[in-house]
């Protein structure tokens, strides 16, 4: 089992969490759900990096696109794939570019399941 | 002068009488002046040797003299008629007596007869003359017999002649006399009516004005009024408390003086409001130190101010504003609050049918399709609900992306083929050949159109087709054309189709369901693009709306590459 790569999904509502913690799971990942701004800033800043990281632009403390912010400014998460999750049409064409991918809601689990699995397709 | 007016004025209100009379006046006083010089005259011994002839000369002058007088008090006192007639008389009985029979028969008296025939046509009515011919007729022929001679018969028919050219003469007088006192009176009231009226329009005039100038000092809204050089001619007080300007620093400030600081929402020009090809008064929203103001500009048509200027009429919408900004905000919260939990359900369900928790049974399968069926519905009315306020919020922007016709058509077809086959219903997609490979646009929003249209056309439309069908429109459009075979949409409802929140008929819309937003957004979305939507429908055959969209194509050098 230890050869899934790791993903994190900073996701303040549990059920949609739950939604793209099993999407990515079914698309090869492990997962780790975390649910707050400052959690996540907490967690990326310790090991281990995850491999993919699903991120809700609107999130209670710190935001979204600061947490994409701090991961590009940090050299051990330059690997990370980043898919942002965004309500908001206009915030997430600001973010092309900084992610790897930008999902407008609703994300179906389907779709997610699928655009996760091509990254694992792309590690092999 | 003045003793001359006293002494020949007299009391009449007949300008025919009064013409008369002075008449009279004026022969009376002839007479007296000349029979008071024969009778200086006669006493000198001038007139005739003969004693026996000055006798009678002095006694008939004398007589003429004193019946002048008495005459000249009737006509004065009594009536006018009568001191005529009786002068008339006394000059019958004086010229009787002013000479032998002989000479007054045939001889050199006897042209004095004409004297009072032709006065009488004017001292007295004119067919007052005939009376007096006869009168003198008679005297001749009475002096002609009492003398023994011969009356003079051709001089007397002379008289009648003569007569008959005074009655004329003096008829046509007083027939010019009297159309001229018409006229005179016709005038006289045309002149009071046209007095009276300019009277009136004057304090019309006055009324109105006073009247506007109160609408405009009292009026709520502010006004100004430009003049054709664009400077502030005319202003109420009410602009001056929503410009925050005195009135001195409005009257002769230009357009852009009284508009610095003043934001809009919609980055227009407010000078372009002021242009003259503005033609139709679109009321502009403008910030200006915390307010919103409403400005509508339009030209001022020619009048009395002339031509070429234009008024602005500002209100204060700050109240209105802040409500329609709080429910754009509060709809695209609540939608957006809405979403999440939505997307969860339909994750959830996904989950559940892909079967990651264990495979379903048929049932449970089937359960989970109605489930995330209903959730897709409900993530569609969310959906409308943010673009319309979005819409409404003004802050919906589109792209210009470069696309190509058939594409955009390919995308759709993915979205409403499985609905059309559902309903057995042909579904046929076409793009005329001569329209451009490719165009600039958003595709999302014109896909976004062409599947709202088409949804809705395939949920009316029980059997038949429905048919898409993009081409050019002229040398500047391009239109996209949904067709149905539908119940179509009776003229009635074609007025409000494109309202928010309206279907034709609410039985139709709980069979069909939906809560009537998708031609309410079609049309704004349209609008937003600078086209316009065109809706032709006749009832039992079907519908057509055809979307008419500015034809833009990329640069040429964007095409090779």
């Amino acid at each position: 089992m230890m050869e899934h790569p790791l993903a994190i999904i900073v996701e303040d509502d549990p059920d949609l969490s739950t939604v793209f913690a099993e999407a990515v799971q079914a698309a090869g990942f492990s997962s780790e759900s975390i649910y707050s701004g400052d959690a996540a800033i907490q967690r990326l800043s310790s090991a281990p990096a995850p491999r993919l990281l699903v991120l809700d632009l609107h999130l209670p403390g710190v935001t979204g696109d600061r947490i994409l912010d701090f991961v590009q400014d940090q050299p051990h998460l330059s690997n990370v794939q980043v898919i942002v999750a965004s309500a908001d049409d206009r915030s997430a064409q600001a973010l092309y570019g900084k992610a790897s991918l930008v999902l407008l809601k609703p994300i179906s689990f389907i779709q997610l399941r699928d655009l996760a699995g091509r990254f694992i397709a792309k590690e092999n | 002068m003045n003793v001359w007016r006293s002494l020949t004025a007299v009391n009449t209100t007949d300008p025919d009488d009064a013409r008369r009379r002075g008449l009279l006046n004026i022969l009376l006083f002839g007479v007296a002046v000349i029979s008071l010089l024969i009778l200086v005259a006669t006493f000198l011994g001038q007139v005739s040797s003969d004693p026996l002839d000055n006798q009678r000369i002095e006694l008939s002058i004398g007589g003429l003299l004193v019946g002048s007088v008495v005459i000249y008090l009737i006509n004065r006192f009594v009536a006018g008629w009568l001191a005529s007639v009786l002068f008339l008389l006394l000059l019958i009985v004086g010229i009787a007596f002013g000479d032998t029979p002989n000479e007054l028969v045939s001889g050199r008296s006897l042209y004095e007869f004409v004297v009072p025939v032709i006065f009488a046509s004017i001292l007295l009515p004119a067919y007052s003359t005939f009376i007096f011919v006869i009168l003198t007729d008679i005297t001749i022929a009475i002096i002609a017999f009492s003398a023994g001679i011969d009356p003079n018969l051709p001089a007397m028919i002379g008289f009648l002649i003569i007569a008959l050219v005074s009655w004329l003469s003096g008829r046509g007088l007083e027939n010019a006399l009297r159309d001229l006192r018409l006229l005179n009176s016709e005038l006289e009231q045309r002149v009071q009516d046209r007095t009276r009226d300019l009277n009136d329009s004057l304090i019309r005039e006055q009324t109105e004005t006073r009247k506007n100038q109160a609408i405009l000092q009292s009026i709520a809204d502010g006004v100004i009024v430009f003049d054709e050089h664009a400077r502030a001619s005319v202003a109420n007080p009410a602009v001056y408390g929503l410009l925050e300007k005195p009135e001195s620093q409005i009257i002769g400030a230009t357009v852009d003086q009284l508009m610095e600081g003043v934001k809009t929402e919609n980055q227009v020009e407010v000078k372009t409001l002021f242009a003259p090809s503005t033609s139709l008064p679109v009321p502009l929203n403008v910030e200006l130190g915390g307010k919103t103001l409403s400005l509508s500009v339009a030209p001022l048509l020619a009048g009395e101010a002339g031509s070429g200027g234009s008024v602005a009429v500002f209100r204060d919408v700050t109240r209105e504003a802040e409500i329609s900004r709080m429910k754009s905000i509060i709809v695209a919260m609540v939608s957006h609050e809405l979403r999440t939990p939505l997307n969860a359900v339909q994750g959830l369900a996904e989950i559940l049918q892909q079967g990651v928790y264990g495979q379903l049974s048929e049932k449970q399968q089937q359960t989970i399709e109605r489930l995330m069926i209903n959730t897709q519905r409900l993530m569609k009315l969310v959906h409308d609900l943010l673009d319309q306020a979005q819409i409404e919020a003004g802050t919906l922007k589109m792209e210009q992306v470069e696309f190509s016709p058939a594409d955009l058509l390919e995308s759709v077809r993915e979205v409403v083929a499985p609905l059309a086959q559902q309903k057995n219903l042909a579904f046929e997609l076409s793009v005329d050949p001569d329209l451009p490979k490719t165009l600039l646009g958003d595709t999302q929003r014109l896909g976004q159109i062409l599947i709202n249209l088409s949804t809705n056309a395939i949920k009316f439309t029980e059997k038949g087709s429905v048919k898409i069908h993009l081409y050019q429109l002229g040398l500047k459009q391009w239109a996209m054309e949904v067709a149905d075979t539908g119940p179509g949409i009776p003229i009635s409802a074609e007025a409000y189709i494109f309202d928010a929140f309206r279907q034709v008929d609410s039985s139709a819309g709980r069979k069909h369901g939906g809560i009537g937003l998708g031609l309410s957004i079609v049309k704004r979305l349209v609008n937003v693009m600078g086209g316009d939507i065109k809706l032709s429908s006749r009832i039992g055959r079907g519908s057509t709306f055809s979307v008419l969209l500015p034809l833009l194509q990329p640069e040429p050098h964007l095409i090779a590459a």
